[in-house]
């Protein structure tokens, strides 16, 4: 366990004082106030308020933005280990192939969730414009759900990164197989969601497309099957990650 | 501390170590020689876990390493070939970082890494970025690490490439003082490196163990013949013959220096000839002014050796 800990104080602080950290931080911010001036601009034209979670967390700008942002946190976490030969280093102390890869995945992840904080300002600001005779705005309930769905859309798709940063040790190739990846697919089932013809296509992008469930998360619905989807994909990306590590060392 | 029996590792298209075989003894120094590319980094990385064997076994420390290989990893400190560090740490956070992820117990961890830094003479640098240090200390900053947890063996590759004259010299000393606590496999292409510091010699070459002893029993194994060289005032054709007609002796070479002086290398049976040549120049009536055997340095031995074994396999 205190081998965990000390790897990971080690990831937060790499992710903290590298300088593409900031630059991910400054522009995802923009892009999040782009969003919430959007929001606000949808519900003075005289949007349904129900909607403004769904405009906060499901909005196609920070849809699109994540696979963008996420391959640019993750990129570096086994490209440049394998780089600078730190790998090699790691390794042969007593250090456990699992216990990195998770560490390297928390840290992503805690540095993903600093990305989101903003949130919580909009939150404060929307419920200080809101008119005192309407309670409960917006709904606690749905700000949870959707925060959850950020969690979990965005572990999976660190884990994508964190595999695509196994597989190389060329930072610039994680990240763009990373973005490949991810935006890839999100554009792919979103498609085959919404646009296919056949009925069958349409199933199976709605059950895949992180747009569709973001729009679910974001309404309060919090379905199981989504969560167990999400977990697994996580997970089996994690593992495929420790075996590359473990297998790929020459 | 060290016993590599019939260890063979593949890679996709050679074969990198093939059957090696060797021991090294608690608190010895010893050299692993070999040209670039021959196995010494393969074998060292397999010394320390990092890459699987395809067969045979290691011990070390009596710990198999392929099935405890966290007991070896603990009793190992290894320096890999290019030192890698994080540039972005300070020393400090790098020695206290890599300290608690060997277990060392950070109630003993601040006095031990204000050890290993006055061993290594860090102690001016704690406070500065990694990043910023001159390769000599980068390399220092890596002896340091593969000491903090105070292993039994120590495991460097190449501890000293890329390093100006004056580093070098610093950081043999500082293995050389290392050398009284621990045991050490050190693995170089340059010669000196291993004259200077080690008991005995290992050579690996196209990934075989092709001699392994120390460096005088290495020398004598190569000359069973001698080489004498001989300076005379005399004519190059009847020197050349007169000495041949000897027994037991050939003109290898012969040269007419600058000055007028005849120089000849001479291949004799043993270096104890050297009395015969003299008797012959008072014999002729040469002026004589050098009657030496030529030293074989490590560099001979070591060409001669990957060379020959080279040449047969």
């Amino acid at each position: 366990m205190s081998v965990f800990v000390c790897l990971l104080k080690k990831e937060l602080r790499a992710c903290f004082y590298s300088p593409i950290a900031y630059v991910v931080m400054f522009f995802f911010w923009a892009l999040m106030g782009v969003n919430f001036i959007w929001l606000l601009s949808q519900l003075a034209a005289g949007e349904s308020l129900t909607l403004s979670t769904q405009l906060m967390f499901s909005g196609p700008i920070l849809t699109f933005a994540m696979p963008f942002v996420v391959p640019l946190i993750t990129m570096r976490l086994f490209a440049e280990e394998r780089k600078l030969g730190t790998l090699e280093a790691l390794l042969t102390t007593s250090v456990r192939v699992p216990e990195l890869v998770l560490s390297k995945f928390v840290g992503a992840v805690v540095f993903y969730c600093a990305l989101l904080l903003p949130t919580i300002i909009y939150v404060y600001i929307l419920k200080q414009l809101c008119p005192a005779t309407i309670n409960d705005f917006p709904d606690g309930g749905s700000l949870w759900s959707g925060a959850a769905g950020m969690l979990f859309v965005g572990a999976l798709y660190v884990a994508v990164g964190v595999f695509m940063s196994s597989l190389t040790s060329n930072q610039i190739i994680a990240a763009i197989g990373g973005f490949a990846l991810i935006f890839g697919s999100l554009v792919g089932t979103a498609f085959m969601a919404y646009m296919a013809q056949s009925p069958g296509l349409r199933i199976m992008g709605q059950y895949y497309s992180s747009f569709a469930h973001m729009m679910d998360f974001s309404r309060g619905v919090l379905d199981s099957r989504i969560i167990v989807m999400y977990l697994t994909h996580t997970a089996w990306f994690i593992f495929a990650t420790v075996k590359i590590v473990e297998s790929k060392r020459a | 501390m060290i016993k590599v029996s019939g260890v063979t590792k593949k890679y996709p298209a050679r074969l990198a170590v093939d059957n090696v075989s060797f021991e090294v003894g608690r608190g010895e120094i010893v050299g692993f020689l070999g040209p670039n590319g021959a196995g010494k980094t393969t074998t060292m990385r397999m010394l320390t876990g990092y890459l699987p064997m395809n067969s045979g076994t290691i011990e070390v420390a009596g710990f198999d390493i392929a099935t405890q290989a966290r007991e070896v990893r603990s009793r190992v400190g290894y320096l890999p070939e290019s030192c890698p560090l994080y540039p972005e740490m300070r020393v400090d956070e790098y020695l206290k970082f890599r300290a608690s992820l060997k277990g060392v117990k950070s109630s003993a961890r601040r006095a031990k890494i204000n050890e290993v830094k006055e061993q290594c003479g860090l102690t001016e640098v704690g406070k500065r970025i990694i990043g910023q240090l001159s390769k000599g200390y980068r390399q220092r900053v890596g002896l340091a690490d593969s000491l903090v947890h105070d292993p039994d063996l120590l495991v460097l590759d190449e501890p000293t490439v890329g390093l100006d004259p004056y580093q070098i010299r610093q950081v043999r000393e500082l293995i050389t003082q290392l050398a009284e606590r621990h045991t050490i496999l050190l693995s170089t292409h340059i010669l000196q490196e291993v004259e200077a510091i080690c008991e005995r010699i290992l050579i690996i070459n196209e990934g075989k163990i092709v001699a392994s002893d120390t460096e005088e029993n290495l020398h004598r194994q190569l000359q069973a013949c001698s080489i004498i060289e001989i300076e005379i005032m005399a004519d190059k054709e009847t020197a050349t013959r007169e000495v041949s007609a000897l027994e037991g002796m050939d003109v290898r070479n012969a040269s007419e220096l600058a000055d007028g002086w005849l120089w000849l290398e001479i291949e004799a049976d043993s270096a104890s000839m050297r009395v015969e040549l003299f008797n012959l120049a008072v014999a002729e009536g040469w002026p004589l002014r050098e009657l030496s055997e030529q030293q074989h340095s490590l560099e001979d031995t070591f060409v001669q050796i990957t060379r020959d074994k080279g040449a047969k396999s």
